[in-house]
């Protein structure tokens, strides 16, 4: 039978001791008859080998179900555990944010992660848990010298009683085989050919690659650890360099190297023109005016319109009432008494149904809403003159109600 | 992997040679498979309890003095539960010719005789249907001529919502229904007598065409009795969610008729615990099938928060609702996904009986959560008003089945060609 | 066509002098021949070509920014997203007939679930880059990612679209891990029959030392069976995804509750669509006609119709509920739909996927391969109008009447979908030049010889022929 064995030289072969008889079918069949003989005759040490899975062999080799499952149930469940707490600590802890209104733990909005890392948990278990319990990757085994054998996973059956099997004899084993009338009963023997050690080139290549891999590793830990004064690289621009001058910055093009232009002298802009103190000062001959402008129409449109706009702008600090009591004022009250909004400088808003405010000249209001008082901003580049007469209006009116009372 | 292997021996048979029954008319596998005196005593008990369930239950009704408001959101759920167990076993009947499965052969005249009771139940929606048609508004508003004029969204759907298309359409559905399960009956038993390829052949023909109308039939029954409570609530998806009650239903019943025909005598050896695992696997399948469609139809809602439609889950979210709808998910998703995962659990016949049963409650609970926040009572109204229209709903159908099957010869189809594939038939 | 021609290595018959020999050369020919047929130097050039052109728009797209496509508010989700959900729709076949199909015992599969579930993986690759191309910025996908960053943020959890990324990622992994383990004890067949070293070394690698041992056919074939089981519903949820990045929006077309199965549906119609596409010039060119056979198309022809039926259900379960609603939005969108701008395209789609599949109720068309390949087009056409229509008609007519908007693709539109082609066919073409593509070993363990005797054993001889499919 040493014709069929491999290219090996002889001396070595005979040196090799039997690793087992290997029996050979026709059809999966004859091979499921002679694997009952064989399990009935209590062989531990053997296996059968076929082009595709033998239904039924399982029973006729005895073999148990395989505890694969369970690896799978508990990988799945861990996914699951994965996933809720992923979930939980990224969005409901670490950093809570509000989205659509939804809780910051949605678990119906968790559902499908959890879902998927289940599955994807369980998946990957189940290919490696079949490969680890098969003890795959197996890279040469000494079947592998048999050229017969190669037929395994073409259309021929075989079945393999290994010499360390405690039962196994060398002649009452093959007599055993013998009887299930294989086409070809050979020995096979230890494989006393293919090194132990793995090829130098895949060593070689596996080095090369592996130091090749860890060069980016490196350069990272370094950037991590060493400072710099260059400034950093910047490979994808995004928007942070655009071709254009910003305000305040210098332009060579002009003399006085100004970006930023000013108006040409002697010009107004289109829709600039302010030549009525009245309306846009406040003021009347440098007094203030105790009198609403002309273009303010004193009716009831306007004073809902000065509410409207006091609502927005005023009474978050102010109060909805004018009485300083607006919800920033309140919550800085309340910071402070909590000794947590030490340090603010929190000057608390003016209450505006004071005698001094109420006997303000009109003018007086509508030029401290314009330009700003003490802490409060100026207010005219946001609200329109016409929005800053009517609330002035209407603030006069919560002063004459808060009088009244 | 259908391919036999005879060295497994069968659970409960003993050796005797499989398949060799296509040829007999009366013994396969030597098995017993008339129906039997026990059947008919099963008929007329069931018809009792069917006759003192809904007796009581109208009774106690009665005695509400709510004009049968009450009894008749009981009746409704526990109609619509048992309405599921018919339409599942008329589509599993269905399917089964219709992919021309051969595993299920043996079961199919059992799945037949459950579809059979269409007309029964049809006769049992009366009670819901001719309100409706008579205009009382008890269970649906839009029935009502006044309620549709002051409500601008009724108005807008009475073309479809009113009393005589809703009894023109429930006329079709159950015509449908009883033609169909009659069709499949009747073809059948004529292959028990004669045998052949044809007939199996002309039942796979209709059963394609028969499908198309039966999605149809059931999607919009299951709009026109469970969503219309509700007019101003809409769902696209309801159809599907009621569907996979039914399968749920029709699947657990089967195996529990075929486990109550094992008790009898009947039909041991041809049902075996192959065929008992694959309906296991219908139970779970569809168990997580549900789960699915009722997840996407709420969390779809949830998240889109539009109040024409969150309102329907607000009221089941609200006060004992909310332990209902909690419990719904745990107890007809979580606990059964877990009991019923395992293949032993499935091969195991008490195993599986007690799961049929959970199976066939938790609809009960489903129909219940479906119905009852309708009806807008304090609390939760669950009482002998409910158990008794589902004891007797439960009894009529019951009864139904066993009368149909004390009409047929063979339990089995005899003479069908695949019946030696079902009968040898393994897992993988 | 049908006359063997003269370049077709794989025109006679396979050698073996047992069933089982046969099959393995019948398909290990394919990879192991010298020169694949003309026809297949053709399509790869082709594909190839079209490849480049991919290549080239991503890339221009990426330098220039997504304002070279007709994306214009308020369709902000056109072509791209399109694309998206038609390639991964076209990725569910696959792993349907694989893991559904297996369960249901539908043993015919085995001729089709390799090519299948490549299929399925070329289309998630399509898929997959689609969406990080539309983020605008396509060096910042790790964003989406939730890898702790010195932002110190985190990725939103409660978004459809991180969903997405968590589902279609799932979805290629375990597609991958199914489709290789299906590969390994063919790949140990390829091992086997090699005839050069690199050939030998390769394939061994990748059989990771397969030798078909009973033993570890068991284990594998629990897990084949796990792997079936988990992969099932995550077929179901990976369109279901993908249907909620619409749904969950307040869009009237796109929120709609019976989405996720209709989605399900419609992504199993495009699959088997795109899986006859293939199959029918794949067994012609590749000498397979006795391995995918007439009765092979026939059946997945009857998918088609069950499918496309379940597909014009959904159709029509919109329409009703549009109107029943009484949402005066929902009842705009569905007649926008019918006789709006897009009209031509709603047409198209009702014509293509609910009357053409139609056809296959008759026997003669579903036995004809060329009848079958024309209705598998046409279908594939129609699903991608599908999400045309869904995606830019909602779109193109919102709430706001000032900001409607007629969206027109571009050129650089176009030759990014006709380029993706050019992927999904480059990758395909090698695979049936390299890779086992039909599963040998499964076919071998339904061959009606083995099937018969197995039935027939055991106890005393009852030949029932019926079991065959």
């Amino acid at each position: 039978m040493s014709d069929e064995h491999k290219k090996e030289s002889a001396a070595a072969e005979k040196k090799a001791p039997l690793h087992g008889l290997l029996a050979e079918y026709e059809t999966p069949w004859q091979l499921l008859e002679a694997a009952k003989k064989v399990r009935d005759a209590k062989y531990e040490r053997w296996d059968t080998f076929t082009p595709f899975p033998i239904h039924g062999i399982e029973r006729a080799m005895g073999i148990r179900m395989t505890a694969l499952p369970w690896f799978v149930l508990a990988a799945g469940l861990t996914g699951l555990t994965t996933a809720i707490l992923l979930q939980w600590w990224t969005n409901a802890v670490d950093y809570p944010w509000i989205v659509s209104g939804k809780p910051f733990w949605s678990i119906a909005a968790n559902v499908p992660i959890m879902f998927e890392l289940t599955v994807l948990f369980s998946g990957i278990t189940t290919l490696v848990g079949m490969l680890m319990l098969n003890g795959l990757p197996l890279p040469s085994h000494p079947l592998d010298l048999k050229e017969r054998f190669a037929r395994a996973t073409n259309d021929r059956f075989f079945l393999l009683i290994q010499a360390s099997d405690p039962k196994f004899d060398e002649v009452r084993t093959r007599a055993l085989l013998d009887e299930t009338r294989p086409v070809v009963l050979d020995e096979v023997l230890e494989d006393r050919v293919t090194s132990d050690r793995m090829p130098r080139g895949i060593i070689y290549a596996i080095i090369v690659l592996a130091t090749a891999g860890a060069i980016p590793l490196a350069l990272a830990a370094k950037a991590r650890f060493t400072k710099s004064r260059d400034t950093r690289l910047h490979i994808i621009q995004d928007m942070d360099a655009q071709p254009k001058y910003k305000a305040q910055r210098q332009n060579p093009v002009f003399a006085d190297l100004r970006a930023h232009r000013p108006d040409v002298e002697g010009t107004v802009a289109v829709g600039e023109l302010r030549d009525d103190d009245h309306f846009y000062t406040g003021k009347v001959n440098g007094d203030y005016a105790r009198t609403f402008p002309s273009q303010v129409a004193l009716t009831d449109a306007t004073m809902e319109r000065g509410r409207e706009r006091f609502g927005i702008y005023c009474a978050p600090c102010h109060g909805l009432a004018g009485d300083g009591d607006g919800m920033i004022a309140k919550r800085a009250e309340y910071l402070a008494s909590t000794g947590r909004g030490r340090g603010m400088g929190w000057v608390p808003p003016t209450n505006l149904n004071q005698d001094y405010l109420r006997q303000q000249p009109v003018g007086q209001l509508f030029e401290s809403i314009t330009n700003g008082v003490r802490n409060m901003p100026a207010y005219g580049p946001q609200i329109s003159t016409e929005d800053r007469w009517a609330i002035v209006m209407y603030l006069r009116a919560l002063q004459h109600k808060s009088a009244a009372k | 992997m259908t391919s036999k292997d005879k060295d497994r021996t069968p659970h409960s048979s003993s050796a005797s040679p499989k398949g060799e029954g296509s040829e007999s008319d009366v013994h396969v596998l030597g098995d017993e498979i008339r129906p039997g005196p026990a059947v008919s005593s099963l008929a007329t008990k069931a018809a009792g309890v069917a006759v003192l369930g809904l007796g009581a239950s109208v009774v106690l009704g009665m005695l509400e003095n709510d004009g049968f408001r009450r009894f008749s959101y009981a009746y409704l759920t526990a109609y619509m539960w048992g309405l599921a167990i018919g339409l599942g076993a008329l589509f599993w009947v269905t399917l089964q010719h219709l992919v021309n499965a051969k595993w299920s052969i043996v079961l199919r005249r059992v799945g037949e005789i459950l579809a059979g009771t269409a007309p029964v139940l049809g006769v049992l929606a009366l009670p819901i249907v001719i309100p409706a048609f008579l205009g009382h508004d008890i269970l649906y508003p839009w029935a009502n001529h006044d309620r549709v004029h002051a409500d601008h969204l009724l108005h807008h759907k009475a073309p479809y919502l009113n009393p005589t298309f809703f009894l023109i359409r429930f006329v079709v559905y159950f015509a449908f229904f009883t033609l169909l399960g009659r069709f499949f009956l009747k073809q059948s038993l004529a292959q028990d007598k004669s045998g052949g390829v044809e007939i199996a052949k002309r039942m796979q023909r209709v059963a394609g065409p028969a499908m198309i109308l039966f999605g149809l039939a059931l999607t919009f029954c299951a709009i026109d009795l469970l969503m219309s409570l509700e007019p101003s609530w809409f769902s696209t998806i309801f159809g599907v969610y009621y569907f996979a009650s039914c399968v749920l239903a029709a699947n657990s019943c089967l195996a529990l008729a075929a486990m109550w025909l094992h008790k009898q005598g009947r039909l041991t050896r041809s049902i075996t615990v192959e065929h008992l695992h694959d309906l296991g696997k219908m139970m779970f399948a569809f168990t997580v099938f549900w789960a699915y469609i009722g997840f996407s139809q709420f969390m779809l809602i949830w998240y889109a928060n539009v109040p024409e439609e969150t309102f329907w889950y607000k009221e089941r979210f609200a006060g004992d609702w909310a332990t209902v709808s909690t419990a719904l998910l745990v107890l007809h998703f979580v606990v059964p996904f877990f009991g019923m995962l395992s293949r032993h659990v499935k091969r195991h016949k008490k195993a599986l009986a007690f799961w049929a049963f959970w199976s066939l409650a938790v609809v009960y609970l489903d129909m219940y959560w479906l119905v009852m926040p309708a009806f807008g009572a304090e609390g939760l109204p669950f009482g002998p008003i409910e158990i008794g229209a589902l004891v007797g709903i439960a009894g009529a159908v019951m009864a139904a089945a066993a009368f149909g099957a004390r009409k047929v010869k063979n339990l089995i189809p005899v003479k069908d060609p695949r019946l030696p594939a079902s009968l040898a038939f393994e897992n993988i | 066509m049908d006359a063997p021609r003269h370049d077709n290595p794989f025109a006679l018959a396979p050698r073996g002098d047992n069933p089982f020999a046969k099959i393995t050369d019948n398909i290990a020919r394919i990879a192991e021949a010298e020169r694949p047929p003309r026809a297949w130097y053709i399509a790869f050039g082709v594909s190839l070509a079209l490849l480049t052109l991919f290549l080239g728009s991503l890339g221009y797209v990426a330098w220039v920014g997504i304002g070279a496509w007709g994306n214009m508010m308020p369709v902000a989700w056109a072509f791209p997203i399109v694309n998206f959900v038609f390639w991964i729709g076209i990725g569910h076949a696959g792993t349907l007939i694989s893991a559904i199909l297996f369960l249901l015992r539908q043993n015919w599969r085995t001729a089709i679930n390799r090519f299948a579930e490549a299929m399925t993986i070329f289309a998630v690759v399509c898929a997959a880059i689609f969406p990080g191309v539309h983020i605008g910025r396509p060096w910042l996908p790790y964003y989406m990612v939730p890898i702790p960053n010195q932002m110190e943020m985190w990725p939103q959890f409660r978004s459809p679209l991180e969903w997405d990324i968590f589902a279609v990622s799932t979805y290629g992994t375990i597609s991958i891990l199914f489709w290789y383990m299906g590969m390994i004890p063919d790949f140990a067949t390829f091992r086997d029959r090699s005839k050069t070293t690199i050939r030998r070394l390769a394939y061994g690698l990748l059989a990771m030392g397969w030798r078909g041992s009973s033993r570890q056919w068991h284990r594998y074939e629990r897990a084949y069976l796990l792997l079936a089981a988990l992969a099932t519903p995550l077929v179901l949820s990976v369109h279901s995804v993908v249907s909620f990045d619409f749904a969950t929006a307040q869009l009237p077309g796109w929120h709609t509750t019976i989405f996720p199965p209709y989605f399900v549906a419609g992504a199993i119609f495009g699959g088997f669509a795109m899986v006859v596409t293939l199959a029918v010039p794949a067994r012609q060119l590749f000498g397979l006609k006795r391995i995918i056979t007439l009765d092979h198309l026939e059946l997945m022809n009857k998918v088609l119709i069950a499918t496309g039926l379940l597909v014009g259900y959904a159709y029509g379960m919109e329409f009703f509920i549009a109107w029943y609603s009484g949402s005066m939005y929902e009842g705009f969108t569905f007649v926008n739909r019918l006789f709006g701008p897009y009209a031509w395209a709603y047409w198209t789609m009702i014509f293509c996927n609910v009357l053409a599949p139609q056809l296959h109720w008759f026997k003669k068309i579903r036995r004809n391969p060329w009848a079958t390949l024309a209705i598998g087009v046409v279908i594939n056409v129609g699903m991608w109008f599908e999400r045309f229509v869904i995606i830019c008609t909602s779109l193109a007519r919102d709430f706001l009447p000032s900001s409607w908007h007629y969206y027109v693709p571009t050129a650089l539109d176009y030759m990014t979908l006709g380029g993706s082609f050019g992927l999904f066919f480059t990758l395909f073409l090698l695979f049936c030049r390299y890779l086992p593509m039909v599963a040998m070993a499964e076919v071998k363990a339904f061959h009606p010889s083995v099937l018969a005797h197995a039935h027939a054993s055991g106890h005393a001889a009852h030949s029932h022929g019926e079991i065959r499919n």
